[in-house]
């Protein structure tokens, strides 16, 4: 297509409405939130220039090595109890004989209860006593009860299980459309090659949505690295700071204590290390997949 | 038992006939009869629990023998309850602020979006490769880094307790704004220079062309931005926070850490959330399940 001024001019009207709202919403925030974090500010405006002192504060802060240990706690637990979950789950109901869209619809359902609600929802379930859903199942079950979420050596893999509920079967119908692109001449020629079906799964369904599952991986790290709403409403960071997150701190820098500019020198912070981790990532893996 | 008949997947009919399959088979199935479970029986107990009232939601009911026992279903279903918290906390103007949201939301994230995705994939002005680089560059960057300053700017503008800044914010969306530039990328271009050779301009060609002929992704989008809008929160507690805007999920966030309110007027509260997302779900099924496919193979 040949460029005219008029064309380009037209175009750019057209094309104006998002890149504004991309500007004010997306990109200017995260310009000004990377030098917010060297100044000082009052409120909303902005003082005086501050050089790392907003960095020296975020490191002293008595939450800040909890909160480090918890994020990638949080991580570590995801993957533990969300990563192979659906995976697991799209292979068995991609071989289901019958009910498949049954067992599909109810794996997803959980998936557009909104996020508040789902924590709202098993905070109630967790809730330590005898007045908590799951207390009087395990009494009825004769088993002794828990007190959940005001345990801290469990409080972090616990709100992982609700996060795990409320996201795996969005995860597994990736893995489904995955798993339904495999040709299903490759299985023909396992089975006249003599394979059992173990063999089947390990040599032709996992590598065949290996990198499927590579890339959901480290989208998976970057959305629990920045786990927020899961802590703030079903723990509030405890019991002693048992399951404070990195995004809770910024939370409550900013809209606690309305001291905006550690709250952008701790999001700097988040940023460098998501990238960096993501970085990292896409290294080892190219280098081992080449 | 039905016969099972599947000659094309992972595990065979004729597999089947050998017993340790046959029981691993029948494991699984066991196994995803509890994950369905699982994901399916806190949402039924969330709502039958909204009709006991408070002392039924925390002691039970008692019996005979003076003890307390608790039940999985309601004494009675009687939807008083339900009327009765959505009376008091006056979940009426709640569910019309939020409705106000979704609206404009949808509207912005299907319009600013698609447009700019156009101008992106077909129009390609000098400096859209820009446009398109920042754009990728922001689906990597963590999202949550920018709300203080994005909260700062909004107040600078006056704009508290007002909808503009909840519907806008959709218009910018990386996620959607993918969807659509592939959706674009690969729309055959005869019916647009056919319309062009009749003398239209790009933006009514936009309007009477383009967007009817979109209108697949525009579903698809909409039903996102829909279940986004109603589902989100944290910008618009900020926003409309103590203003008589706040919508259900602003009002559902405020009781996180509040002793005034009854469990069960919380318990109402989550029902009341959920309730719409649902029926959205019930409609709209196979569009849903089927696009998180497509788009989840594409990204």
């Amino acid at each position: 297509m040949k460029h005219t001024l008029r064309r380009d001019f037209t175009a750019w009207m057209i094309m104006l409405p998002g890149v504004i709202l991309f500007t004010f919403f997306v990109w200017y925030p995260l310009v000004m939130g990377t030098r917010l974090s060297f100044y000082e500010t009052k409120g909303i405006t902005t003082v005086a220039f501050a050089g790392l002192s907003n960095f020296r504060a975020v490191f002293s802060n008595p939450d800040f090595w909890p909160a480090v240990v918890n994020t990638f706690k949080y991580c570590l637990w995801s993957l533990v109890i969300g990563f192979l979950a659906p995976v697991a789950l799209a292979i068995g109901i991609n071989e289901a004989a019958f009910g498949k869209n049954l067992f599909r619809v109810s794996v997803y359902i959980p998936n557009i209860v909104p996020g508040l609600a789902t924590v709202f929802l098993w905070r109630f379930l967790f809730r330590s006593g005898e007045s908590g859903a799951l207390n009087m199942l395990l009494s009825a079950l004769g088993l002794p009860m828990s007190s959940w979420l005001s345990n801290g050596a469990i409080a972090v893999p616990l709100i992982v299980v609700t996060m795990t509920w409320k996201s795996a079967g969005a995860t597994m119908l990736i893995y489904l459309a995955g798993l339904q692109g495999i040709n299903p001449e490759l299985y023909e020629a396992a089975i006249i090659d003599g394979a059992g079906v173990w063999g089947r799964v390990r040599n032709i369904t996992i590598p065949n949505i290996l990198s499927l599952g590579r890339t959901l991986l480290i989208l998976q790290i970057i959305a629990v690295f920045q786990i927020l709403y899961e802590p703030l409403v079903m723990t509030n960071g405890g019991p002693n700071n048992a399951s404070i997150s990195l995004m809770q701190m910024v939370y409550r820098y900013a809209f606690d204590r309305f001291e905006y500019s550690k709250a952008s020198a701790l999001s700097v912070l988040v940023s460098v290390i998501l990238i960096t981790l993501t970085l990292v990532y896409n290294r080892t893996t190219r280098s081992k997949a080449a | 038992m039905r016969t099972i008949d599947q000659n094309h997947g992972l595990i065979r009919s004729y597999d089947l006939r050998r017993p340790g399959v046959k029981a691993g088979y029948t494991v699984m199935y066991a196994l995803l009869t509890v994950v369905a479970l699982v994901c399916l029986m806190p949402l039924v107990w969330v709502i039958l629990s909204g009709f006991k009232d408070q002392k039924e939601f925390l002691r039970g009911v008692q019996a005979a023998d003076k003890r307390y026992y608790v039940r999985f279903l309601p004494q009675s279903f009687s939807t008083e309850g339900y009327l009765e918290t959505w009376r008091t906390m006056k979940y009426f103007r709640y569910y019309v602020n939020s409705f106000i949201v979704v609206l404009g939301a949808t509207v912005a994230a299907v319009l600013c979006n698609g447009l700019l995705a156009y101008g992106i994939s077909r129009l390609k002005p000098r400096g859209h490769k820009i446009v398109l680089a920042l754009v990728m560059a922001s689906l990597m960057l963590p999202a949550t880094t920018s709300m203080a300053p994005l909260f700062m700017n909004i107040m600078k503008l006056g704009l508290h307790g007002s909808f503009l800044p909840l519907w806008l914010a959709f218009g910018a969306n990386a996620f959607y704004l993918v969807l659509f530039k592939s959706f674009y990328d690969e729309m055959p271009g005869s019916l647009i220079e056919a319309a062009r050779l009749d003398g239209a301009g790009d933006v009514s060609l936009f309007f009477r062309v383009v967007l009817p002929l979109s209108m697949p992704i525009n579903i698809v989008i909409a039903i996102y931005a829909v279940n986004a809008a109603w589902s989100d929160f944290l910008l618009p507690y900020l926003v409309l926070n103590n203003t008589v805007r706040e919508t259900v999920m602003v009002r559902l966030f405020t009781y996180r850490s509040s002793d005034r309110i009854k469990e069960i007027e919380v318990i109402r509260a989550i029902v009341f959330s959920i309730i719409p997302p649902i029926l959205l779900f019930v409609i709209f099924q196979r569009q849903i399940t089927q696009n998180v496919m497509a788009a989840g193979i594409k990204g």
